[in-house]
C-alpha cells in the first residue's frame, strides 16, 4: 500500500517537475546554439545568449544584489503588511457580517484598479513623508504591494473563517465555548489553508507589483527599474540579466511558500 | 472491541430496586420556524409531551421533516423553543449546556482535520480547562474505550467513516456528560460497521449508565437499541406514539430475527400517522 502511493507520487513528480525542466533545458540549448534566433528571427543583440547573460550577473554580483535587496524588501514588506491587513479585514468582516460582506465587495472592486494607475499617484502622495528620496520611494512602492496583497487575503481569510464544516459551530456551542474561544480553536485554524490559497496568488503578485512600482519610483533602484533603465540605454544583455534575476526571485519565494505550506498543512486533506 | 474495564471509575451500574429519577421533562413543547418568504410560520414541533428517566435509552424515530432532530436540538439548547417547557434535572436546557452536561454526537463526525485523533478527543477538555496531565490520561482511556488506541496520532482523513464516528463518540464522552444526545450517528455507515457500533454503544451505555437520546429514521435500529421508542409524525411534527421495548438485555444480534423483535418493529411501523 505504502509502496503504491510512493510510486504514484513519483509518477506525478515526473509530470510536474521533470517535464518542465526538460523543456527548459531544450529551450536553453536552442537559445545558446542560436537555433532559437533563427526560428523567431531575432539577433544576439536584442536576445543575448544565455552564457553572456549569466556572465553579466556574475561580473556585477554586488550591484545585482543591491537591486535584488531593494526589490525583495519591498515585495516581502508589502506582502506581510498586506496579508496582515487583509486577515484583519477578514476577522472584522466575520465579527460584523452585515457590514463585512459589503466591505469585502468594495475590497474586490479595489483589486480591479491596475497597480500601474496607482503607482504614480502614490509617489506623489508620499512625497512629504521623508526628505530622503530613497526612503519615500520605498514607502510608495511598499504601499503599492500592500494594496495588491490585502484584497486576496481579506477575501480568502473571510472564507476560511466562515466556511466551517456543518455542525462545527453547534459542537462549539455544546461545549459552552465563548465566541473568542470559537475563534481561536475553530475559525482561525480552519482558515490556515485559505491563507495559503491567498499567498499562492499574492506572493507572485507582490513581486510583479514591486517590479512595476519601481518603474515609477523617484529613486532609481530595484530589479524592475534596472530592466527599464537598461532597455532605455539599449543595453539588452544587462536588461536580460535583471529579467533572469527577477524570475529567480519569483521562483525562490514561491518555492519557500510551497515548503511552508507542506509543513503547516501536514495532515490535512 | 469496546474495552470496558478501563472506565471502571465511572461504572455506576444501577441498583434495579431503586426507582429511576426523571431526567428530562418536556411539556407542551412547540417549535416554529418563520417562513423565509414571509408566509405562515412552519410548525416543526407541536405540543410535545415526554418524560425521560435517568439512564434510559430513548430513540426518537420518524421520517424526515417530523421534527426529531429539532426536538434533540431544542433539548440540547442549540435551538430555541417557541412555547412550552423543558426541564432537564430541574434546570433549563441552557443551564445544563453551560454546565457541560451534554455530550453530542452529530450525524457527521465534525472532527477537526488539523488535529490528530488524540487532540480531537482532547478538545472539549481543553475548553474545560482541565490540567494537561489529566487530559492525556483521559484521552488514552477514551481511545481504549472505543478501541482506537493505535490510531491516536493519525489525522481524521486517514480513518474510515466508522473509526471517525468512534472518535466522535470518544470526544462526546470525554468530559463525562450525564446525557448523551446522538443525531443519526450511524446513518452514513455500512451495515456491518453499524452493527458493531450498536453493540459497542450498548455496552458503553450499560456500564456508564448515561441517559441516551438517539435520533434515527431506521425502525430496526431504534427497536434494537432502545428502552422506549418515541415515534414522531410529520406535518406538523408531533409525537404519535411511545412504544415500550421490553426485549431482554443484553440483546444478541440474533434477536433481530426473533418473532418478538419483528412484532415490535410492526407495532412501531403501524404507529406512524399521515406518512
Amino acid at each position: 500500500m505504502k509502496k503504491k502511493t510512493h510510486f504514484k507520487w513519483d509518477k506525478q513528480s515526473i509530470s510536474t517537475v521533470l517535464y518542465p525542466v526538460l523543456f527548459g533545458i531544450l529551450l536553453l540549448i536552442l537559445w545558446q546554439t542560436q537555433l532559437l534566433h533563427k526560428m523567431i528571427g531575432a539577433d544576439t543583440f536584442a536576445l543575448p545568449l544565455p552564457g553572456r547573460i549569466l556572465r553579466i550577473i556574475a561580473d556585477n554580483k554586488s550591484t545585482v544584489m543591491k537591486n535584488v535587496n531593494a526589490t525583495v524588501i519591498v515585495a516581502i514588506g508589502g506582502l506581510i503588511c498586506g496579508s496582515l491587513l487583509g486577515y484583519l479585514l477578514g476577522i472584522i468582516a466575520t465579527i460584523f457580517p452585515k457590514w463585512g460582506v459589503g466591505g469585502l465587495s468594495i475590497a474586490s472592486a479595489i483589486s480591479a484598479v491596475p497597480i500601474i494607475a496607482i503607482a504614480p499617484i502614490l509617489n506623489n502622495l508620499t512625497k512629504d513623508f521623508s526628505n530622503d528620496a530613497s526612503t519615500r520611494s520605498m514607502l510608495a512602492k511598499t504601499i503599492v504591494v500592500t494594496i495588491t496583497c490585502t484584497v486576496s487575503m481579506s477575501i480568502n481569510a473571510y472564507r476560511g473563517l466562515n466556511e466551517l464544516k456543518p455542525f462545527s459551530l453547534d459542537l462549539m456551542k455544546s461545549f459552552a465555548a465563548s465566541k473568542v474561544t470559537t475563534f481561536i480553536k475553530l475559525r482561525i485554524p480552519n482558515s490556515v489553508p485559505y491563507i495559503f490559497t491567498a499567498l499562492r496568488v499574492s506572493v507572485p503578485a507582490s513581486i510583479i507589483s514591486a517590479l512595476v512600482s519601481e518603474y515609477f519610483a523617484e529613486f532609481i533602484i530595484g530589479v524592475g527599474r534596472q530592466i527599464r533603465e537598461n532597455i532605455v540605454l539599449a543595453q539588452y544583455a544587462t536588461a536580460w540579466a535583471y529579467i533572469v534575476v527577477a524570475c529567480a526571485i519569483g521562483i525562490m519565494m514561491y518555492g519557500i511558500l510551497l515548503v511552508a505550506e507542506g509543513i503547516l498543512l501536514k495532515g490535512r486533506k | 472491541m469496546a474495552n470496558l474495564e478501563i472506565i471502571e471509575d465511572e461504572f455506576k451500574e444501577r441498583d434495579a430496586s431503586l426507582p429511576r429519577e426523571t431526567e428530562i421533562k418536556i411539556e407542551n413543547l412547540c417549535v416554529t420556524f418563520p417562513d423565509k418568504n414571509g408566509g405562515e410560520p412552519i410548525i416543526a414541533l407541536s405540543n410535545v409531551n415526554l418524560e425521560i428517566k435517568q439512564g434510559e435509552f430513548i430513540s426518537l424515530l420518524g421520517p424526515s421533516g417530523c421534527g426529531k432532530t429539532t426536538l434533540l436540538r431544542t433539548i440540547a439548547n442549540l435551538q430555541d423553543q417557541t412555547s412550552g417547557d423543558i426541564l432537564v434535572r430541574g434546570l433549563s436546557p441552557r443551564e445544563i449546556r453551560l454546565q457541560k452536561k451534554y455530550g453530542i454526537v452529530f450525524q457527521s463526525p465534525v472532527l477537526y482535520e488539523w488535529r490528530t485523533v488524540r487532540r480531537n478527543v482532547c478538545m472539549p477538555m481543553e475548553l474545560l480547562g482541565m490540567p494537561k496531565k489529566d487530559r492525556t490520561a483521559r484521552v488514552t482511556k477514551m481511545l481504549e474505550l472505543v478501541g482506537l488506541m493505535e490510531f491516536g496520532e493519525k489525522y481524521p482523513h486517514e480513518l474510515s467513516g466508522g473509526m471517525q464516528q468512534r472518535v466522535n463518540i470518544a470526544r462526546a464522552l470525554a468530559i463525562r456528560p450525564e446525557i448523551l444526545l446522538m443525531d443519526e450517528p450511524f446513518s452514513a455507515l455500512d451495515e456491518f460497521t453499524k452493527e458493531k457500533l450498536h453493540e459497542d454503544l450498548l455496552k458503553i451505555w450499560k456500564k456508564t449508565n448515561k441517559t441516551i437520546l438517539f435520533v434515527t429514521h431506521n425502525i430496526q435500529e431504534a427497536v434494537y437499541l432502545s428502552d422506549r421508542v418515541v415515534v414522531l409524525s410529520p406535518h406538523p411534527g408531533r409525537v404519535s406514539a411511545v412504544v415500550d421495548i421490553n426485549l431482554e438485555r443484553p440483546r444478541p444480534i440474533a434477536i433481530k430475527e426473533s418473532q418478538e423483535f419483528n412484532a415490535l418493529v410492526s407495532k412501531v411501523r403501524n404507529s406512524f400517522e399521515g406518512v
